[in-house]
């Protein structure tokens, strides 16, 4: 019956409950709220996927995010393919550099792959800001059409937000099925010891490097609405900072948990503008929430690992206190 | 009878979709500012508040409009996600009839977009990004771009009988508009462009570069730079002694490039638009009213919003009684010799480019003088 009842939950809020009450409130700022935070909940659940689930700390995802988001914007600006086309193939675009990111950092473990993504990210990031030519670097490319995908007109606010919420609704379905599945557990394994995993034959670089595909397609959908929803795009909306931002969605929200991953990005798009009347404290107040959610839920709000069980393993055995003795989190 | 009953009836069905000034007079007349109050660049952002609330309190306390006039500040951090959402915050409220600001273009771009599409006024203090007023006829700057200063500082050295000029400029998407519109108005004035030379962001070794500009004999040298970049490169322009005069963009006016490069900046000329030691009456004022009131000193940041908002101000007052989004644009769009702090500033109606008069200033004695 559980089976049954969360999708049909989910579908009722997404494309009922939600859309009535923003399209009765007539109000564009709501639309876009609800849109930045379906966009940011595809890239958190993409992340989940590498982080969360197969336990590979990334620091580069905004880095697939921005080559997502340049993709449509250079396909629709200069080329005049509409949203049907340019969603799609930055998804491809994005999970093409994926794969060959991943190919040689694969076989790096722990704390390597980490730093290795996050010189890549800032390499995406400096290649976009200098490639003047092609990018037009720190000018940036405007004028990206809005949403009209074969010919039909989504840019309307109901309209864009029913084409984002269709496409997390598919993020969140592809997402669910890859770590709900013997596939899913495999790369729990490769989470827990890939050392082991190996051991028992499980090919473990093949492995990463397709869930480093998916998850990086996805992060490329999420740029090109991104694009085309924003309609300019600049090298420093896909910096070093963007990448934490949705690792701190994964984290607060619960390392290889999906719900967690969806409820850390409302969280962290939406406290900021809900706390907007406390005026200037509300960034540090935002700070605050998340620290205390740390401190008080190491596994964050649905997790079922912990955040600093993951970077103890990251950083290698060295920081591993024995699990029996040494009580998770904080104490 | 019948006809006029009908145009009533035609009136009220029409006045929820016509703004409410048009159905009876407001109380009050929203302005919208978006800006970044946290974050990195909030320093910027209480700059443009200290200047906005200033410049507000000294129209409600004169009485123009019979009405009061206010503020709504939203913090964006300059952050895309956030400048776009308040954009349609501001959008929602219909009580807002024209938006100041972001801060950094990018920023302005995005919200302008929101702007564009909704028909709501746009006035940023600061964004110099060529594509910002390109958006639609509904952006505005009250900052002028290098494609203004280089040909008035091109002038400005034909004036003095300069022929021969070498540049150097930063290799950034500003320094690039420094040294194309220089090179193409004096190049139109007859003159002769001897060299160009690029250095990379955070680069403070000029020597090779001043040697090999030395070699090609300019009457004059014309850098593009920010001010500690300039002040390296004056210290190492007397270093080797080599006399051509100075030229700078107005980003180097800035009293701690006279402290950082000492004799060095003897006898640099530049320009600029606001010049917190002029004797001019109604700077003076705005600069001991801003000390007084914030305890600081204001400087070109806090003088661009500072005209920006009576910029926008006046344009309500002509506006008025009818204070709608629409005719507030067009107003703007007519501002001519308004008498800002940042000189007298005029929009062009089509390009919604602003034209201001330029200050032309010499470095004697480690002090910067006004020139005549």
């Amino acid at each position: 019956m559980r089976g049954v009842l969360a999708p049909l939950a989910v579908f009722a809020v997404l494309f009922g409950v939600l859309p009535a009450g923003l399209s009765a409130a007539g109000s564009g700022y709501l639309f876009r709220l609800a849109d930045v935070t379906l966009i940011f909940c595809i890239l958190s659940l993409s992340m989940q996927l590498i982080t969360g689930v197969a336990g590979l700390l990334t620091l580069g995802h905004a880095a697939f995010y921005g080559i997502g988001a340049y993709t449509a914007a250079i396909l629709s600006t200069r080329l005049g393919f509409d949203a049907g086309l340019t969603i799609p193939a930055s998804g491809l675009v994005s999970a093409l550099f994926g794969v060959l990111i991943a190919l040689p950092t694969m076989r790096l473990v722990s704390i390597y792959f980490a730093v290795a993504t996050l010189g890549l990210g800032e390499m995406i990031y400096v290649t976009l800001l200098n490639w003047v030519s092609f990018t037009r670097g720190p000018l940036g490319i405007g004028d990206i059409p809005p949403l009209r995908p074969f010919g039909f007109d989504l840019s309307s606010p109901l309209g864009t937000y029913l084409l984002i919420a269709a496409l997390a609704a598919l993020a969140l379905l592809v997402v669910h099925r890859v770590a709900h599945s013997y596939y899913g557990n495999t790369l729990r394994a490769l989470r827990e010891d890939d050392q082991c995993a190996d051991a028992m034959g499980l090919p473990v670089v093949r492995l990463k490097i397709e869930t480093f595909a998916i998850a990086t397609f996805l992060a490329g959908i999420a740029g090109a609405l991104w694009a085309h929803t924003t309609g300019y795009v600049n090298p420093a909306d896909f910096r070093f900072a963007e990448s934490i931002l949705i690792l701190a969605m994964v984290v607060v929200g619960g390392l290889g948990s999906i719900p967690g991953a969806i409820v850390g990005a409302a969280l962290l798009i939406l406290l900021p503008e809900a706390l907007r009347a406390i005026g200037r404290v509300r960034i540090l107040a935002v700070g605050l929430i998340m620290f205390l959610c740390i401190l008080f839920l190491p596994k964050g709000l649905f997790g079922e690992v912990t955040a600093l069980d993951l970077v103890r393993r990251q950083f290698g055995a060295a920081w591993r206190g024995s699990p029996t003795d040494r009580p998770l989190g904080w104490r | 009878m019948t006809t006029t009953r009908r145009g009533l009836l035609a009136t009220a069905a029409l006045a929820p979709l016509a703004a409410p000034v048009a159905t009876a007079q407001p109380r009050r007349i929203l302005i919208g500012y978006q800006l970044p109050l946290t974050g990195e660049f909030s320093q910027y952002g209480e700059r443009f508040r200290n200047s906005a609330l200033m410049a507000l309190d000294a129209f409600n306390r004169s009485g123009r409009l019979p009405v009061p006039v206010e503020i709504v500040f939203e913090d964006t951090r300059s952050d895309p996600r956030e400048a776009v959402a308040v954009a349609r915050k501001f959008v929602d409220n219909r009580e807002i009839v024209a938006v100041l600001g972001d801060f950094s273009s990018s920023a302005s771009i995005q919200a302008g977009r929101v702007y564009a599409e909704a028909g709501m006024p746009q006035l940023s203090q600061t964004a110099s990004h060529p594509d910002f007023v390109k958006i639609s006829p509904w952006q505005f700057r009250n900052i002028t771009t290098q494609a203004y200063e280089g040909p008035r500082v091109a002038e400005w050295m034909r004036e003095n009988g300069v022929r021969r000029v070498a540049v150097v400029a930063i290799q950034n998407d500003w320094g690039q508009s420094v040294v194309s519109n220089f090179a193409e108005a004096f190049r139109a004035g007859g003159g002769e462009m001897v060299a160009t030379q690029f250095f990379n962001p955070g680069n403070r070794e000029f020597r090779a570069i001043l040697t090999e500009i030395a070699r090609a004999r300019p009457d004059a040298i014309y850098i593009g730079m920010f001010y500690e970049d300039g002040a390296a490169f004056l210290q190492q322009r007397r270093q080797l002694n080599i006399r051509t005069p100075v030229y700078a963009t107005s980003s180097l006016y800035e009293p701690k490039l006279v402290e950082l490069a000492g004799a060095g900046a003897e006898g640099v000329f530049l320009s600029t638009t606001f010049m917190a030691t002029s004797p001019e009456p109604h700077v003076r004022a705005y600069v001991e009213e801003y000390r007084r009131r914030f305890g600081s000193e204001p400087n070109m940041f806090s003088a661009q919003a500072f005209d920006a908002v009576n910029i926008l101000l006046e344009a309500i007052v002509r506006a008025w009684p009818e204070v709608t989004r629409a005719r507030v644009r067009d107003e703007l769009a007519k501002t001519r010799d308004f008498p800002g702090v940042t000189g007298v500033t005029t929009f062009d109606p089509e390009t919604r480019e602003p034209a201001k008069t330029l200050a032309r200033m010499r470095i004697e004695n480690g002090q910067f003088v006004l020139l005549r």
